[in-house]
């Protein structure tokens, strides 16, 4: 998909620029026409999003020296919309939003499948989830479609003009439509969706059997509604950052990232406003793939360490996990997302004691205020940044090239709070610390692979994030991974994803049939036309040419009986009863991989469809990395660092990043200093830099 | 996730404060005489593993099951067990589960004694063998390492069926046991490492529904082996010397930990009682008493109950133990990862053999999971509320429910199942906050999920008229307990036969701390059936038929309140009333709010101040 070299033609514009706005930085990354790659980074502001845009356009014009305007009218853009859609949905901070559902079942995102998570608990403190919308504004609409598509009771429309009375009182914002079986038989919905135009034109209005048409009434209403109410959002944001980037002369449209790991432009933004909450990682696997393509991986796992979380994602054979129907911050969601396993464990974790006794690090974390106690701005509590400090990793004169000071005595003392109750030394604490988050995070990453049926011996692992660099080595070691690849942008890699990603559409239908007869062949084979003529033309209305369109296809299918789906790629082949084999076998391939077994004499089932097309936009040349200085030449100096559990130190080398050049070996342990992120190689690995702009880190035979 | 933050920010301060908790548990590792030395850091590795371990089966069972009780309703558990067998690793699954798990691998092991050997895997069901209702069928897969026995993998699950004469097994009408189920004795269904078809077919062909069995059957082996494969792994990278420390030295730390919660505890001997209601059988009211005793780090927790009867609700030994431990959880309010370490310092006495709480052969029990055993529960947590009165929360909604077996015309196949969605009922409040909504039963505490009613409508021939929360269902309290919920059915097409079950339909779920409700009909649970435009209200199990065109609904209780109600702020019962949670009436009888207008809902405040305080005068 993403292979630049096949289709080397130059960007359409001098500029590429992909702006991620993360919790503490927001990136910048900008890509030329000459395959030069800059990263910047600036300050996040949450409350006026456009206000870090301005600043980091400022250091781009200061470093470029040319104007914001004459910068932005020769670029093309990419933004993602995190910070606002995340944002609003933890504060509760979202448009307020009626809900117009079948009657009897007004509660079914309340009763929420009647569970709590992560299975039972004690916990009197433990809070049910915030209702996005109260039991007021969720209106039951007499109408009823039964489970074979056809209508037991037709809709009562003075129903739904009644629930839009009452949301014209309440001044309501955005409204939500999801009737039950909508997804065989939408015309209850449609009909209630243009009264609900006809009556409140200027409400954001979703209809859940579009917006999400797959079977499981509560995903989509809860979707359908979780849309609606960051749609008047997004739409904000999306008007400003429009309109912001059109005034200083920007000739084609802004692309938003997605959360299902592709672009999207505005209106489809604020159509699909659900597609952004977790679009932030989700461009590391394309990012992934990129600064893999050199070496002819195409099995990644990408883990990016920032200062309070840690995000993994997987992609195999090109293709990467994603993850449909969960939890995202205790509503379900329905639509594709990238899978992004995301922990709390960044380099301001702490360390703590739990009640009964045992070390653990993490999910809380120093944050940025007070921050890891070596930062010396109030923390005392023991982190993973503090740890790192006092095992030699970091520098003790501090990171960014000294802007961020250091205090070793200060991460000592910290690092007492649990050496002395646990009888250790600070050192073996440290290690300690080190060793707990990184298994935490080995765990996490099992999450993406075995239990998804990979084997991550398989794969190459990528560092993204500040903080990666320091636990990578020690990570693929504990995964059996013998190869990891380090890019020197690895803190800005996810904006970098941005730029190199394409656009990007889902298209669903459901389509419970059971696969023994010609006619659920013919209605598959029908339903595929039919979802994928509605993405060529919204692809077309974006400027893209059929040769620029690339269409995947997938079906969700089970054993019958069972109600949990295994989703199965498949090639664009129209099915039927000769095609049908391949189709079934490689079902009964991939239940194996995940849970162990198939049980090939059973019956087997689809039950959603999914196509998704790709609009496929030029890369920008990858970059290329001169000769540098001699190995001796880049040594900054040497220092104690610490990589056994006993806390026994020994002498390593510390290489300037900025000195070494292409070609560049490096043998650990040692340490390599980028400006924005620090490199341990433990030993018995080695390190080699390529031309791409990459670290190759492989285990010693 | 800020809560998360915040919580555990808590424990962190407590844990660095110099102010020494009354009950700090010892943190220092021994060190066994003979044994390898345990590091705490690699103790802490070993302990992520073995809950990963745990994760990776239950994911496993959730994803490949075939039964809906199965996989739409997560009613399975998996468990971990040392070669002893300890459990070393309780999931986070079916609390009911849990505790029985516990003298069931022990009754399995003394059952083949040294006849276990690699490649095995037993099957259970039975509740004389430490089961608890013979519906959960009990996986065990002994781990072998270098030819030793190490561990134990287990998992268990409630299937669609057990054979008998009552699809879905709960026989209201049976007397014995014989008239509920197929036992099954601990046997091997596969012998080192062959399986033995002959026996499965067997257990197969009397049951209802062979291929979701087949399937669950499946289901189950394969988590037993994603669990194995994990273990194996972690002694081939730890070593066995290194991991059985650590595995003894997590059991001791919970034993620790659980002492020193029990020691902050007065000693003294208390006494709960609670009220198990006649839900059928014409035995009337029974009462179940719980006496704790607390002697420094020691609890003994005494059981006593009437003698077992000739109806579904009699609870084996194995299930009482899950009883006892959730009540005495819902006290402790310990965080995860459990153990049975937790319950060394905890000894019990469920009564002389034949009672209703250590049945015997033949006593019918099928109903036992949730009756009697919530009502245990409730025993035990009223007799520790009287021992630390601010720490209990009160009790939740019990389970009523229904089951539902037909003919599905649409595949042409029989149907059958547990509807997990009839049991759903209100959480407690806590001292800290209103009961959830509609995460019941007591006996699940939040773990069951009811399924998708796509999913339900899909898999069965029904149509699910109504799936909701109920007005003034919650208990009254400064802090509401949470809402029960009403769903209703219709068959499809063709004649249904359901099965109900259960209590909880006249006694609404006990509050603490003084909470109490006026309006009591609308707390309980209930049933009511619709023909032709007639209702009729039904409160005890019956077995009936229901044709297209008529319907039922299974209502649940709300759980129970915290506090007095007079105190809970009169806006919170203003939003409540708003969102229908509560009505008009309700806010007044059971909170002394008086509402002067039902549109604006503006409240008398001088009629509200002047109903309070006569209440509170009374």
């Amino acid at each position: 998909m993403i292979n630049a070299s096949k289709r080397e033609t130059s960007m359409r514009s001098k500029y590429r620029l992909g702006i991620d706005a993360g919790g503490t930085f927001t990136d910048f990354v900008l890509a030329d026409q000459k395959g030069n790659v800059r990263l910047f980074k600036a300050l996040s502001t949450p409350t006026d999003p456009t206000k870090a845009i301005e600043n980091g356009l400022k250091l781009i014009s200061e470093e470029l020296n040319e104007s914001p305007a004459s910068v932005i009218s020769n670029c093309d853009l990419c933004i993602n919309g995190t910070t606002v859609g995340l944002n609003a949905l933890i504060q509760h901070k979202g448009g307020k939003t009626g809900l117009i559902c079948t009657a009897g079942h007004e509660d079914s995102i309340e009763i929420r499948l009647g569970h709590k998570e992560d299975g039972y608990r004690y916990d009197p403190e433990y809070p049910s989830a915030v209702m996005l919308v109260p039991r007021y504004l969720r209106r039951g609409i007499r109408e009823r479609v039964i489970s074979d598509g056809s209508v037991k009771t037709p809709m009562h429309e003075e129903d739904v003009r009644e629930a839009c009375r009452l949301f014209q009182a309440e001044k309501i914002e955005a409204v939500a439509i999801s009737f039950v079986w909508s997804v065989l038989n939408p015309q209850h919905e449609r009909r209630a969706a243009e009264i609900v135009r006809e009556m409140l034109p200027h409400v954001a209005l979703t209809v859940g059997g579009e917006l999400y048409p797959q079977i499981r009434e509560y995903t989509r209403t809860s979707t359908a509604i979780t849309n609606a109410y960051l749609g008047p959002i997004l739409k904000r944001y999306v008007t400003a950052v429009d309109a912001y980037f059109r005034a200083l002369g920007a000739k084609h449209p802004v692309r938003y990232f997605q959360s299902n790991g592709g672009l999207a432009i505005g209106q489809a933004m604020t159509d699909r406003s659900v597609y952004a909450i977790n679009s932030g990682p989700a461009s590391a696997p394309q990012a992934g793939l990129y600064v893999c393509a050199p070496f002819k991986q195409k099995n990644v796992i990408t883990v990016d360490m920032g200062g309070t979380s840690f995000d993994i994602t997987l992609t195999k054979d090109s293709l990467t996990n994603v993850n449909k129907n969960i939890d995202f911050l205790r509503y379900r969601i329905g639509v594709p997302m990238i899978q992004v396993e995301t922990l709390g464990a960044g380099g301001g974790s702490i360390g703590w004691i739990d009640t009964m006794g045992i070390l653990q690090v993490g999910p809380q974390s120093a944050g940025s205020d007070p921050g890891p106690a070596c930062y010396g701005q109030g923390g005392t509590e023991p982190t993973v940044s503090d740890a790192n400090l006092v095992l030699g990793y970091l520098n003790p004169d501090g990171l960014l090239g000294g802007r961020l000071p250091l205090d070793l005595e200060k991460a000592r003392k910290a690092m007492r709070r649990i050496a002395d109750p646990l009888g250790i030394s600070v050192e073996r604490a440290a290690y300690g610390i080190y060793t707990i988050v990184n298994n935490n995070m080995v765990n996490g990453i099992r999450r993406v692979s075995v239990e998804r049926g990979y084997d991550p011996r398989d794969f190459v692992l990528v560092g993204a994030g500040g903080a990666t660099a320091a636990h990578i080595t020690s990570l693929a070691r504990e995964m059996g991974i013998t190869t990891v690849i380090l890019p020197k942008l690895a803190s800005g890699l996810c904006a970098f994803g941005q730029i190199i990603s394409d656009v990007k559409y889902n298209y669903m239908a459901t389509a419970p049939l059971r696969l023994d007869h010609d006619k659920a062949y013919r209605r598959i084979t029908t339903l595929f036309h039919e979802i994928e003529a509605e993405g060529i033309k919204h692809l077309k209305a974006d400027g893209f040419k059929p040769t620029d369109m690339v269409i995947k296809r997938s079906l969700d299918m089970r054993y019958v009986g069972q109600v949990h789906e295994c989703t199965v790629e498949i090639g664009n082949f129209d099915i039927s009863e000769k095609t049908i084999v391949k189709v079934i076998d490689a079902f009964h391939k991939r239940h194996e991989e995940l849970y162990t077994y198939s049980e090939r004499h059973n019956a087997v089932e689809v039950v959603n469809i999914e196509s998704t097309l790709y609009g496929r936009v030029v890369k920008p040349k990858s970059p290329k990395l001169g000769k540098g200085a001699t190995l001796s030449k880049a040594i900054k100096g040497h220092r104690k660092a610490i990589f056994r559990a006993s806390g026994k130190s020994e002498r390593v080398p510390v290489y300037d990043g900025s000195q070494l050049g292409a070609g560049a070996a490096i043998k650990g342990p040692a340490i390599i200093e980028e400006v924005t992120t620090t490199i341990v190689i433990e030993p018995g690995w080695a390190a080699k830099l390529d031309a791409s702009g990459s670290y190759v880190i492989t285990m010693r035979k | 996730m800020s809560r998360t933050t915040a919580k555990s920010k808590a424990r962190i301060k407590a844990t660095s404060s110099k102010r020494a908790p009354a009950h700090k548990p010892d943190r220092t590792v021994k060190k066994a005489p003979g044994r390898v030395k345990v590091d705490p850091i690699t103790l802490s590795v070993v302990r992520g593993v073995l809950e990963t371990t745990q994760r990776e089966m239950t994911l496993t069972l959730e994803k490949t099951a075939r039964s809906s009780v199965f996989n739409l309703a997560h009613d399975y558990s998996t468990a971990l067990f040392n070669a002893k067998p300890e459990m070393i690793l309780q999931g986070q699954d079916i609390p009911i589960h849990l505790g029985s798990l516990i003298p069931a691998a022990k009754a399995i092991v003394r059952f083949f004694g040294d006849d276990i050997r690699e490649g095995d895997l037993i099957l259970h069901n039975d509740p004389a063998y430490g089961g608890s209702h013979a519906i959960d069928l009990c996986m065990y897969k002994p781990v072998f390492y270098k030819g030793t026995l190490k561990y134990w993998t287990v998992c268990k699950g409630h299937l669609t069926d057990i054979g008998g004469p009552v699809p879905a097994g709960y026989n209201p009408n049976a007397t014995e046991i014989y008239g509920e189920c197929l036992r099954i004795p601990p046997v091997k269904i596969w012998d080192r490492g062959k399986p033995r078809h002959d026996v499965i077919n067997m257990i197969l062909t009397n049951m209802r529904a062979r291929r979701d069995q087949e399937g669950d059957l499946n289901a189950l082996i394969g988590a037993c082996q994603v669990g194995e494969r994990n273990l194996i792994a972690m002694l081939d990278k730890y070593g066995v010397p290194t991991i059985d420390a650590c595995v003894d030295e997590l059991l001791a730390m919970a034993d620790r930990h659980m002492r020193s919660l029990i020691k902050s505890v007065p000693d003294g001997t208390y006494v709960g009682t609670a009220i198990l209601e006649d839900a059928g059988h014409g035995f009337g009211d029974f009462e179940i008493t719980a006496t704790v005793t607390i002697k420094q780090d020691n609890c003994h927790i005494a059981i006593k109950s009437p003698p077992q009867i000739p109806y579904f609700i009699n609870s084996y030994e194995g299930n009482s133990h899950s009883g006892v431990y959730l009540g005495l959880m819902m006290f402790a309010q310990l965080p995860p990862p459990y153990n049975e370490g937790l319950y060394r310092c905890v000894s019990l006495d469920f009564g002389p053999k034949g009672t209703l709480c250590n049945a015997s052969e033949p006593a019918p029990h099928m109903n036992c999971t949730t009756t009697p055993m919530e009502t245990l529960t409730d025993a035990v947590r009223l007799a520790f509320e009287k021992a630390m009165p601010s720490k209990v929360a009160a009790s939740w909604g019990h389970a009523n429910g229904l089951n539902i077996a037909g003919w599905d015309s649409r595949n042409d196949e029989e149907y059958v199942t547990m509807v997990l969605a009839t049991i759903i009922s209100g959480a407690g409040a806590t001292p800290q906050q209103d009961g959830w909504h509609a995460c019941g039963p007591e006996c699940c505490f939040g773990a069951l999920t009811s399924g998708d009613i796509e999913l339900l409508e899909y898999s069965y021939p029904i149509i699910i008229h109504r799936y909701s929360l109920m007005t003034d269902s919650g208990g009254a309290g400064k802090f509401r307990g949470g809402s029960g919920t009403a769903w209703e059915v219709e068959p499809l097409d063709k004649e249904m036969t359901f099965i109900t079950f259960g209590e909880g339909r006249r006694i609404p779920a006990v509050g603490a701390a003084g909470a109490k409700s006026e309006m009591i009909e609308s707390k309980v649970g209930r049933l009511e059936l619709n023909r032709h435009g007639q209702v009729q209200i039904i409160k005890t199990n019956v077995i009936d038929k229901l044709q297209p065109g008529e319907s039922v609904t299974n209502m649940n209780p709300g759980g129970g309140g915290y506090g007095d109600p007079r105190e809970r702020p009169v806006d919170k019962v203003v939003w409540d009333v708003k969102n229908g949670l509560v009505s008009i009436k309700g806010a007044k009888e059971d909170y002394g709010v008086v509402i002067k207008d039902v549109l604006s809902l503006e409240v008398d405040k001088a009629a509200t101040a002047r109903l309070r305080a006569a209440v509170a005068a009374q």
